[in-house]
């Protein structure tokens, strides 16, 4: 007999269509891997509103094209040197270097009137063999880095200024024109100057070097660990040499720029610029970091610095102040940046959880039948497998009594009938899993913590169903990923019905949701005949135990902080969820049928009075979870527990409750077998199995969902 | 190791050039190296503290102008030579606090910061004191002026007692006071010496302020001697790496832990006598520069050679 409802008349559950809280947005945002480089990024949004506040056109075009003419030069540099730090060097001898290939490009257009090609090659050179030096100093022999640029800054300056000072004038009285020499210095291609697309061009390829090339990762790998580098197998010193010559052959590049669009070199060429690439990377990169080769952040802060010196000297500024100012913004970044560094994660901490006030319903229908009523039926529960499951969330049976439930190591265990004594491994799946149903050809499908939907042939064989769903809609964090698959059950077309509790939490801090109160979970259908994913209903409060009506039409899906038992109209499910039974004493887990038409439910734990208060405040929570040891924070009796009854019109009728001292704790299912029920906890190292009295003995699940002539 | 390698150098420098150079093998040279070399020692000895506890400190040139700037500008506006010394004295301390500050509390690593800060010291001190110029004369006639670049005992210039009583007082502070030992210990292992409680963050106060003062002190004698402070030292000046190659030619390696005034004077011997042998061979600024790099380039290859860094322990971001 099947007792009936009436849909329409159910109240309908209230589900936000969208949950918009700033300290949530905050949270999300410190969570994300590029909120490193905000910092700097701030800072050049503030650089450049203070300009646009303060001056009319700087930004205008004609000035943009000049200063990218000018930035090339500089922004080449820097990533020579970021190429340097990112293998865990540094190169000081950038500036020598510079001058010196700019007076070598020089003396080879000028004096030995070489054609533009070579002129660029012999640049090229005299970059790539300082590189070299420093190479085999720093790479090869193993010298520290910092010593040995410094020495080759200080040679190689004094050789400039010898070299220039014997041909300055006859370089300077040169009246060699080419048009090759001149498009590279003055000519636009596509508005922008040459420099300026010959920047972007070796960004780009420097990116592509550390994201997609293997000597690109080693670079990355010498730089982050050495140590662990060369016991990769990584030739660490070639590694270090060849990243030098690289970066003396872009400063090569760089100084050939400069030389064909200045046409002079003087004493202070190049002076004072390994500093000021210096201060543009580590302003970019936030510190001084081997190991990161971070293009766009390091051009970022070199945006910063040169816009900001370019502009105080533009604006009028005498040299003295744009020094000070300079300074100060410098160490004001850096310290910033630091600090947020080192404290991201305590931010994080304290702004990733974020409670909300909200009331379950009061308790109703459980007159005679509270815990302080009855007596415990569960502790009178037979013992089945002790000590060789570990931590069965749910329990399935076959027609024939075979017994499977999953382990907290990832297993999914048989228990064989009928004496159930002999445990085998079915299956090994990973993650943890957690709700069972069997589909039409006897296959078991899993909800895996940690790994989404799964499905168990009858040999054992593991295949994943899915493991995301389409990202919804206005979401900070990626919520694509199906953090904590709960529950499911399988309708008659074969569409899987499952639960994503939530998609805030990982399961081994589940009781932070409980904290949070938010409805952070969601219904998922997945649909077997087109592989494809879809959110049935989001925004629920732990959907956890899910259960096809006996009619096969409704859908009953446990809402666990809400303390109550959801329905949807498989035929309308964009209609929402309506709410079954709420009140529930306490937390609900999973659902399963009963043979009478009936459904069980499991209460994990107890709600109580303080608690249930607690759940009012939030503040109060936030508090509490920010002050107090996580051993003694307030929480939901998880001491007691049972099982309900209820009929097919959501009324309770009986109650089953486990005792404080066991043997069983924490039922989070329950399956309906034969004239008995089998009891699993997702914290018990044992199965209850309870004899019911006047049932039916012949039912079982897998023919009340798929018939009995399959 | 390479400390007497390079002992053994300047001993060979010093034969070489007595035979080589006329007057270079007489009294009046040697007080000549002495006296000249005095400010670079003293600065020395304030580098190779911070160095000896993990730090470095490229502000200490623009330090030195600035404490030398302060004290002549008072002395020029008619301010008495104690309270000029006094108003110096503090601003040495606010500057090496400054920098020990954001070293150690904010936690810049220390070459970022010192970097930074010697921009932030040459701006803030050009365009408050000198009004955007870069130098300021000093009168001969001042007493202080006349006694830093005069002689405390005849063949005893006053500079050369004051690099003697800084050496003896480095050698102390490291040898003998508890901050001494906590400087070493800051050097070898930081993260040890914090976690076993020892006040790192006090004790860096007390490295940085020690290098300001020792600033404060060569900016005056530099300034005495020449009759100008001026801040082209810091922009265009070798001071600073003729101060770090004293150090690290001494034997004091860049990551600390060890070193003491012994490592100073090996190093400051070579370098001064060969300052001086060159000058006395007319070499350009240049080309002694060039030479300077040359030997500090020799000198980490014979210290490689010598003590090879083992690849075992050898850590990324170990400059």
């Amino acid at each position: 007999m099947i007792a009936s409802f009436d849909f329409n008349s159910l109240p309908k559950q209230r589900v936000p269509r969208l949950v918009i809280s700033p300290r949530r947005i905050v949270g999300d945002l410190l969570s994300k891997g590029w909120i490193e480089n905000a910092i700097p990024f701030l800072a050049l949004l503030l650089v450049v509103g203070g300009i646009l506040a303060s001056t009319d056109g700087y930004f205008d075009a004609a000035n943009l094209r000049n200063l990218s003419q000018y930035a090339a030069d500089g922004g080449l540099v820097m990533l020579a040197l970021l190429i340097v730090v990112a293998v865990g060097g540094i190169d000081l001898s950038v500036g020598s270097n510079f001058a010196m290939s700019a007076f070598v490009a020089l003396l080879c257009f000028h004096i030995l009137e070489l054609p533009v090609p070579v002129v660029l090659l012999a640049t090229l050179a005299t970059g790539m063999s300082i590189g070299v030096a420093n190479g085999v100093i720093a790479g090869l022999l193993g010298c520290g880095a910092l010593l040995t640029t410094l020495g080759t800054m200080i040679t190689v300056r004094g050789l400039y200024t010898l070299l220039s000072q014997a041909w300055l004038v006859d370089i300077s009285k040169s009246a060699r024109l080419d048009d090759w020499w001149d498009w590279v210095g003055f000519e636009k291609v596509l508005t922008m100057p040459v420099g300026f697309w010959v920047l972007v061009v070796v960004a780009a390829s420097v990116f592509v070097l550390f994201r997609q090339t293997r000597f690109g990762w080693h670079i990355l790998a010498v730089g982050s660990n050495r140590k662990a580098a060369r016991h990769g197998g990584i030739g660490v010193r070639r590694t270090i040499f060849v990243s030098y010559v690289m970066a003396g052959a872009l400063v090569g590049l760089s100084a050939f720029l400069f030389a064909a669009r200045q046409n002079a070199i003087s004493a202070d060429t190049g002076i004072g610029m390994e500093f000021f690439v210096l201060t543009a990377l580590v302003v970019g990169l936030g510190g001084f970091v081997p190991g990161r080769g971070a293009v766009i952040p390091a051009l970022i802060g070199f945006a910063t610095i040169y816009i900001l010196n370019n502009y105080l000297i533009n604006a009028g500024y005498r040299g003295d102040f744009v020094l000070l100012s300079m300074g100060a913004i410098i160490i004001v970044i850096l310290g910033i940046d630091v600090k947020f560094r080192k404290n991201r994660h305590r931010l994080l901490a304290s702004t990733y959880l974020d409670p909300v006030a909200f009331e379950p319903a009061a308790v109703q229908g459980m007159e005679g039948m509270m815990p302080t009523d009855a007596p415990p039926r569960l502790a009178a529960a037979e013992i089945i497998a002790s000590g060789q499951v570990d931590g069965p969330e749910d329990v399935l049976l076959d027609a024939d009594g075979n017994i499977y439930c999953g382990t907290r190591d990832g297993r999914l265990l048989k228990i064989a009938a009928p004496d159930h004594t002999e445990v085998s491994v079915f299956a090994r799946i990973g993650g943890r899993p957690l709700g069972l149903a069997f589909d039409r050809e006897g296959r078991i499908v899993v909800c895996v913590a940690g790994m989404g939907l799964v499905r168990v042939s009858t040999d054992g064989a593991v295949d994943l169903l899915t493991d995301q769903t389409a990202r919804s809609v206005f979401s900070v964090q990626d919520d694509t990923v199906i953090r904590m698959a709960d529950d499911l059950d399988i309708a008659p077309d074969g569409t899987i019905y499952f639960t994503d509790a939530t998609k805030r939490y990982d399961i081994e801090s589940w009781g932070l949701d409980l904290l949070e109160g938010r409805p952070n979970g969601r219904l998922l259908a997945y649909d077997p005949a087109t592989r494809r994913t879809r959110t049935v209903c989001d925004n629920l409060r732990f959907p956890n135990g899910v259960c096809l009506t006996h009619d096969g039409r409704h859908l009953l899906v446990a809402s666990t902080w809400d303390c109550s038992i959801m329905i949807f109209d498989l035929a309308r499910l964009s209609d929402g969820p309506r709410v079954f039974l709420g009140g529930l004493p306490g937390y609900p887990d999973n659902v399963n049928r009963s043979s009478d038409g009936g459904y069980w439910v499991a209460l994990a734990g107890m709600r109580n009075p303080v608690f249930d208060e607690a759940m009012r405040h939030p503040g109060l929570r936030r508090r509490m979870t920010r002050r107090v040891p996580p051993t003694n924070w307030l929480f939901g009796n998880l001491n007691i527990g049972g099982v309900l009854k209820i009929d097919g019109r959501g009324e309770i009728v009986e109650a089953l409750w486990d005792a404080p001292d066991g043997p069983l704790y924490a039922i989070t299912s329950m399956r309906e077998h034969g004239g008995a029920l089998y009891l699993g906890g997702v914290s018990n190292d044992k199965i209850g199995r309870l004899k019911l009295e006047g049932t039916d003995r012949t039912w079982n699940g897998p023919d009340s969902y798929w018939g009995k002539g399959r | 190791m390479l400390e007497r390698v390079v002992a053994v150098a300047a001993l060979v420098l010093v034969v070489v050039f007595s035979f080589a150079i006329d007057g270079f093998a007489t009294l009046g040279n040697l007080r000549v190296i002495l006296t000249n070399s005095a400010s670079l020692a003293i600065l020395s000895c304030g580098m190779a503290a911070v160095i000896i506890s993990r730090g470095l400190d490229l502000s200490l040139i623009a330090q030195m102008i600035a404490g030398a700037l302060v004290f002549s500008f008072l002395v020029i506006g008619g301010t008495s030579t104690g309270i000029s010394m006094l108003v110096a004295l503090g601003a040495m301390l606010l500057l090496g606090v400054m920098n020990a500050w954001l070293i150690a509390y904010v936690e810049i690593p220390a070459m970022l910061a010192t970097l930074a800060s010697s921009m932030f010291i040459t701006g803030l001190f050009r365009n408050t004191i000198l009004d955007g110029g870069f130098m300021i004369l000093l009168p001969r006639s001042n007493p202080t002026v006349a006694f830093l670049s005069g002689d405390l005992l005849p063949g005893l210039s006053v500079s050369v007692a004051l690099m003697l009583v800084i050496f003896a007082f480095t050698w102390l502070l490291l040898t003998a006071t508890t901050t001494g030992r906590i400087v070493q210990a800051m050097g070898d292992n930081f993260q040890a010496a914090r976690l076993s409680g020892l006040p790192v963050r006090t004790t860096t106060i007390a490295v940085y302020v020690f290098a300001a003062l020792t600033a404060l002190l060569a900016g005056l004698i530099t300034s005495s001697a020449s009759g100008a402070v001026d801040f082209r030292t810091v922009t265009n000046g070798t001071l600073l790496f003729d101060v770090i190659l004293v150090v690290v030619l001494g034997g004091i390696p860049l990551r600390g832990g060890r070193g003491s005034v012994r490592n100073i004077i090996v190093g400051l011997a070579l370098i001064a006598v060969l300052r001086n042998g060159m000058t006395l061979m007319n070499f350009t600024t240049q080309t002694q520069d060039m030479l300077k790099g040359l030997i500090l380039i020799v000198a980490i290859v014979t210290d490689n050679y010598l003590n090879p860094r083992d690849a075992e322990t050898d850590t990324a971001g170990d400059l």
